[in-house]
């Protein structure tokens, strides 16, 4: 009997986000398939990379980073230069400094930081907050306003502050909202019913499911972000079917591996080599199990994960 | 697996105000009912016109237009003994949102329904009964061999036969109870889909009773594997026992407001 291969496409599919403005616009999902299938049908929007800077420039970045963006004075200059790397698709804003237990930067200072890389980029763009949920309703908030029209993802909406980030990113100034849940899948799903229920159109969300370094309780990341597109694909739920967004470099540049120096740590060797290493693995492993995009730091992550993204779909 | 799916069962011409609706071509009625009945969570509609010999066909046609076209191609079953009218239902029929489903086929003189279902690419509920209420599940199980080789034999799909085990009323049959319940274990065990009229098992008991019987009904019956029920979906506490039931099952994920899903 001659052997027939069986498609393994789902009559289901992953909603479609677009992201940005004119040309450089992106758009995440819309695939009916797992991760990378492509011989099951074709991936038409392969996942996509974005770099990231914060609000303290280059302050606090590893050497390894650092001099990438010579010659960058300004926050401008930092952010032409980054959207310029080969392999970016989208920039990411970090606005770090507002974190209360850290810089705890005022809001009016983290906005006007916000508009100057804004203007110097025609990217889209992702702005993240400052890990605080309290602080963040009211950053996130300002600036869903501050970059009205741009069309960029607000990262992120949370169990604690989804009613104000929601209502701001996603009724008031037509962002696209990010919901961020940490490693939960029936949190993941319920924080989209609330967006939902809030108003907030289904295809103006996007999913961060949770993220970590490889090796730092990776698989329940894994497990959860398989757990999710299979539900999405296999049982059609439409409350799963967002596009997943995955920040790596928040994660991975602050573990051991990549921040122990070689002065401190001689037999671990090249602590660039190490870094790169750490963020390539994990952001690989992310897409594989069905992230849509990936948010990155070096230079070399970026290219290498964006050529092996080219070279799977 | 899948979603357990409901079809909800009040476009009936049992019920008066249905019957004079279908009557009439009255839209308002029908409509109401079709909306409360999706509102409240049905993935497919019966539309039962009764035998509807003079102008079934007529008739069929208006309302599988008139509810498609009202709410975006909602999947239906066709629901009557005239198969011109479900031919003629079947080809107006936008099978986007889901097949049609013929309701029913039997072992009987129903069973060129399968046929039917074959010949337009359809679903077929396969009622696992003869003449007369078969007597144990040696009798309905060899009716659901011959249903399912007619279609087979027809190139339907063995997913396309949902098999009816024939739910029966408690009061008179409480007996056979166990029975139904254990030949939907026998049709799960060969990977079949099944469906049925499950407040058959309440029939006579006094309105307050009948969801509660309903609900238990439900759950025992999703634990031996059926995958539909032909249900009144506006039973609250019967469509929070299914939702409750395929949480339970891994059929969806869980999240906290599940219930409003």
């Amino acid at each position: 009997m001659p052997f027939t291969a069986k498609s393994g496409k789902f009559n289901a599919s992953i909603k479609t986000v677009t992201v940005g403005t004119g040309d450089k616009a992106i758009t995440l999902g819309g695939e009916n398939v797992l991760p990378f299938y492509t011989f099951d049908a074709p991936i038409e929007n392969a996942p996509k990379v974005g770099i990231e800077i914060t609000d303290f420039g280059m302050e606090n970045e590893p050497e390894c980073v650092k001099k990438y963006y010579e010659g960058c004075t300004t926050l401008a200059d930092i952010a032409k230069k980054a959207a310029s790397f080969e392999g970016v698709d989208f920039l990411c804003f970090r606005m770090e400094g507002g974190d209360p237990n850290g810089a705890n930067k005022s809001t009016e200072e983290l906005m006007a930081a916000l508009k100057e890389v804004a203007e110097a980029v025609d990217c889209p763009l992702v702005v993240a907050g400052s890990k605080n949920a309290e602080k963040d309703a009211e950053l996130l908030s300002k600036a869903a306003e501050a970059v009205q029209g741009k069309n960029a993802i607000i990262l992120a909406a949370r169990e604690e502050n989804y009613k104000t980030v929601g209502a701001a990113a996603g009724l008031a100034y037509n962002q696209i909202v990010g919901a961020e849940s940490s490693v939960d899948i029936n949190l993941a799903k319920q924080l989209n019913v609330l967006l939902t229920q809030l108003g907030v159109n289904a295809s103006s969300i996007a999913m961060n499911v949770g993220t970590a370094a490889a090796g730092y309780g990776y698989e329940y990341v894994a497990s959860t972000m398989q757990r999710v597109k299979a539900a999405a694909l296999s049982q059609n739920d439409t409350q799963l079917q967002m596009p997943i967004i995955t920040p790596v470099a928040s994660e991975v540049w602050g573990v051991k591996e990549a921040v122990t120096t070689e002065a401190d740590m001689p037999e671990w060797g090249c602590q660039e080599r190490r870094g790169v290493d750490m963020e390539v693995q994990t952001a690989a492993a992310d897409l594989a199990c069905g992230s849509n995009a990936v948010i990155l730091k070096h230079p070399t992550s970026v290219a290498t994960i964006s050529k092996m993204i080219k070279e799977l779909v | 697996m899948a979603k357990f799916i409901t079809i909800g069962e009040r476009l009936s011409t049992t019920a008066p105000a249905v019957n004079k609706a279908f009557t009439e071509r009255d839209p308002e009625p029908i409509l109401k009912r079709a909306k409360q009945q999706l509102d409240a969570g049905a993935t497919y509609l019966d539309v039962n016109i009764g035998p509807a010999e003079s102008d079934g066909e007529d008739l069929m046609k208006w309302a599988v237009q008139l509810l498609q076209s009202e709410f975006d191609n909602v999947p239906l079953a066709l629901d009557t003994s005239n198969k011109k009218a479900i031919e003629a239902g079947i080809s107006v029929y936008n099978r986007s949102k889901g097949k049609p489903i013929v309701n029913s086929a039997d072992a009987a003189g129903r069973i060129e329904n399968i046929d039917l279902a074959a010949a337009n690419d359809a679903i077929v509920i396969a009622l696992c009964n003869g003449e007369g209420i078969a007597k144990d599940n040696d009798e309905r199980m060899g009716y659901c061999q011959m249903l399912l080789e007619r279609g087979l034999e027809h190139g339907m799909e063995a997913e396309d036969l949902w098999f009816d085990p024939l739910f029966l009323v408690v009061k008179g049959m409480q007996d056979k109870q166990m029975q139904i319940l254990e030949c939907i274990k026998m049709f799960s065990d060969m990977g079949l889909n099944s469906t049925g009229g499950l407040s058959n098992n309440s029939n006579g008991m006094p309105k307050h009773i009948r969801p509660i019987m309903d609900s238990a009904m439900v759950a025992m019956a999703m634990m031996q594997g059926l995958t539909s029920a032909i249900v009144n979906p506006n039973d609250l506490r019967l469509m929070e026992t299914i939702k409750s039931c395929d949480i339970l099952k891994n059929n969806t994920l869980y999240a906290d407001s599940y219930l409003e899903l």
